[in-house]
């Protein structure tokens, strides 16, 4: 990087920081933030950041599209914070992202922000990291067994497995007939997300039974041919929705839904609000789609960071663990939608 | 006299027995096959319906056809283990073609076709896997580089190119000509799926090659003792490097019908799918120490396989059951097929 890319860095992020409690009132579009988002954004607006620092941003694979995404938007709340980010790609693999992180401390970072790829696998290192000295901020996904890390930003997933079942509540007063698709057997995400189905659903099995559940590994094409199989046990009596926990697994679901001429009998909810999925929420493909807002977890984790690190970070807010609300997004409140930018023509 | 007509009987009762013997060991991946779709046949009345055993044939289609060229290599007594993320790589620069771009932004208006037709994705996507192929091969037999070794390492340098081409995100968005070859049935709409005519037609034609062609004897005599195939003045390294390009080729055109299939080219497409088309040709019954088998015992094994997800998902199975009944029906399969081929020798 040139001396005057960084220059032009700085200033931007000095206009940033300037700006940074205006936008802190409805970032995202509209959404609603809270009391911590608050407070860290008015945290960062005071802290003085002349000083260049360098945070490490791990996360479980860049061969998921959600995490592409949220590695750019770390990228990119790094240089809001005049933060060089070293970028870490795990591989889905807990032994690639170990190796990453003991890389990175040997290599003296000033923080690591990682998204493990496992509850467990990922203590130890991260245990290691904190006592040689290197913050870690865990985002999105949460490690066990760890002490001293400065902060956990994620969302709930169990949440936002409750506002599918919630939707399913409100718009079929009457029962409806539930297919639930799974995500990869043993991920954190697909364990937390199905319990958030079940924790609404299962006190209504009567009306709301979930007829099937089968798992599609988070994947289209097994979203599209589990859900033909599905379907081909129920063409008399289809059912009224198909839950996904994920976006790809609703987008094959659709793909096998439109096949069998269903489209206008059953809905299909998914989760994660990638582009693909808003694009079809909008035009009425899917019915739903659950906002965990990566980019502003993402700038959240970064920020506490970079607060930490510049000795900025109140002594009250280490530690804790920042929830973002995930929301439900539908044909009603699309602009809440972090990704909109990316769908043409909205 | 009386002792010449028992020794005739018990003669008879043994050519009986080895002829039973014999025919077991052809038709054993068969036999299993039907075996099984007659269990599932009485456990879910709708496994038999036309609709879903062409979904069937559908779903296996793609690891399929990339198993009819898994045969050729396998046949050899080499592997290709790379043919997962070769698939996802030329499915992803079929859609680059395509789109003319990498630009994934996704139009809810309709979709202008900037790009080059699919006649070019087509073309671009084999190439892609011929030329993967072609440079496998060619480090397998001038640099001498075991073929699990060289693979291994396509395995994850195609994967990578995928995402580097990609940005790691899903490209989607196609004309309805690229996606009739993944979607279209012939007639429309209870007809054949187009993607089972392709993965049948080039099955037949692989079954050719190899049974009445001076080649396909080579590729056989290559495998069954390669220093005596050498001796017997047959281009050994030539055979061997056809046998890679002949798999990438099958990748390639896989990549593409699966994005055409599912609308939509993705970075993670294909991931594991290495293991189901070894799977497959190996139930067929084709000897991993190479030089005996055929493609129609590949064909049946996909079968085999495609039928066994889709009656467990028809089931409702659990999921995490189903991947212990997989795996034993395939170590049952292969078992069953090389206990008959043993006892065919006494």
């Amino acid at each position: 990087m040139s001396r005057q890319m960084k220059l032009l860095f700085c200033c931007i992020a000095l206009m940033l920081t300037m700006i940074a409690p205006t936008l802190a009132q409805d970032a995202g579009g509209g959404r609603a933030m809270t009391d911590q988002e608050m407070a860290i954004a008015a945290a960062v607006a005071e802290c003085p950041m002349d000083e260049s620092i360098t945070l490490a941003a791990s996360v479980p694979g860049l061969n998921f599209p959600f995490f592409v995404h949220m590695m750019n938007q770390l990228v990119a709340a790094g240089e809001g914070l005049n933060a060089e980010v070293i970028q870490l790609d795990g591989q889905n693999q807990s032994t690639k992202q170990t190796n990453d992180v003991e890389t990175v401390v040997n290599q003296g970072v000033d923080a690591i922000v990682i998204s493990p790829a496992d509850v467990q696998a990922l203590a130890d290192p991260i245990q290691a990291a904190i006592d040689a000295g290197v913050p870690v901020v865990t985002i999105d996904r949460f490690v066990e067994g760890v002490d001293g890390l400065i902060a956990h930003v994620g969302a709930e997933n169990v949440l936002g497995g409750e506002a599918q079942g919630n939707w399913i509540l409100e718009n079929y007063p009457d029962g409806a007939m539930v297919v639930n698709l799974q995500g990869q057997p043993g991920a954190g995400p697909a364990i937390a997300r199905n319990q958030g189905l079940h924790n609404v659903l299962d006190a209504v099995a009567e009306q709301y039974p979930i007829v099937v559940e089968q798992t599609a590994n988070f994947a289209r094409d097994q979203g599209l041919s589990v859900t033909e199989s599905i379907l081909a046990g129920m063409m008399d009596n289809p059912p009224d929705v198909i839950v996904a926990a994920n976006d790809d697994m609703a987008l094959g679901a659709l793909e096998a839904v439109e096949a069998a001429g269903l489209a206008d009998q059953v809905a299909i909810l998914g989760f994660d609000a990638l582009p693909e999925a808003i694009a079809r929420v909008a035009d009425g493909g899917l019915a739903g789609t659950v906002e965990q807002f990566p980019g502003g977890q993402s700038s959240t984790a970064m920020s506490v960071a970079a607060l930490y690190v510049r000795g900025c970070l109140d002594e009250a807010m280490v530690g804790q663990t920042i929830f973002l609300t995930p929301v439900l997004i539908t044909g009603d409140n699309l602009n809440l939608a972090e990704r909109i930018g990316e769908v043409e023509g909205m | 006299m009386n002792q010449a007509r028992t020794d005739a009987a018990i003669t008879n009762r043994q050519q009986q027995g080895v002829s039973i013997i014999n025919v077991l060991s052809r038709f054993a991946p068969v036999i299993f096959l039907f075996v099984l779709m007659a269990v599932f046949a009485i456990i879910e009345p709708n496994f038999l319906k036309a609709n879903n055993l062409l979904q069937v044939a559908r779903q296996v289609s793609i690891t399929g056809l990339i198993a009819i060229g898994m045969t050729f290599v396998i046949l050899t007594g080499g592997i290709d283990l790379s043919v997962g993320s070769l698939l996802a790589l030329a499915g992803m620069v079929g859609a680059v073609v395509a789109k003319g771009g990498t630009a994934n932004t996704l139009s809810l208006t309709t979709t202008e076709s900037t790009g080059y037709g699919v006649l070019a994705a087509i073309l671009a996507a084999v190439a892609i896997g011929v030329l993967g192929g072609f440079i496998q091969g060619t480090l397998i037999t001038r640099l001498g580089v075991p073929a699990f070794v060289v693979t291994l390492g396509g395995l994850s340098a195609f994967r990578g190119a995928t995402l580097l081409l990609s940005g790691g995100g899903p490209i989607s968005g196609f004309e309805d000509a690229y996606e009739w070859w993944g979607k279209a049935r012939l007639p429309e709409p209870d007809g054949i799926p187009v993607p089972v005519i392709i993965f049948l037609g080039f099955a037949v034609l692989a079954h050719i090659i190899l049974r009445y062609t001076r080649y396909g004897r080579q590729v056989y005599a290559v495998g069954g003792n390669p220093e005596a195939a050498r001796l017997s003045g047959l281009n050994v390294k030539k055979i061997l490097l056809s046998v890679y390009v002949i798999v990438g080729f099958f990748a390639g055109l896989g990549g593409f019908v699966l994005s055409s299939r599912l609308g939509a080219s993705e970075a993670v497409a294909g991931t594991g799918y290495e293991l189901t088309v070894i799977a497959s040709v190996v139930i067929g019954g084709t000897s991993l120490f190479g030089g005996e088998g055929n493609v129609l015992g590949t064909v049946i094994g996909s079968m085999l396989i495609g039928v066994l997800t889709n009656g467990l998902v028809l089931m409702n199975v659990s999921p995490y059951v189903q991947q212990i009944i997989i795996g034993l029906i395939i170590v049952l399969a292969v078992g069953f097929d090389r206990f008959v081929k043993s006892r065919r020798s006494v």
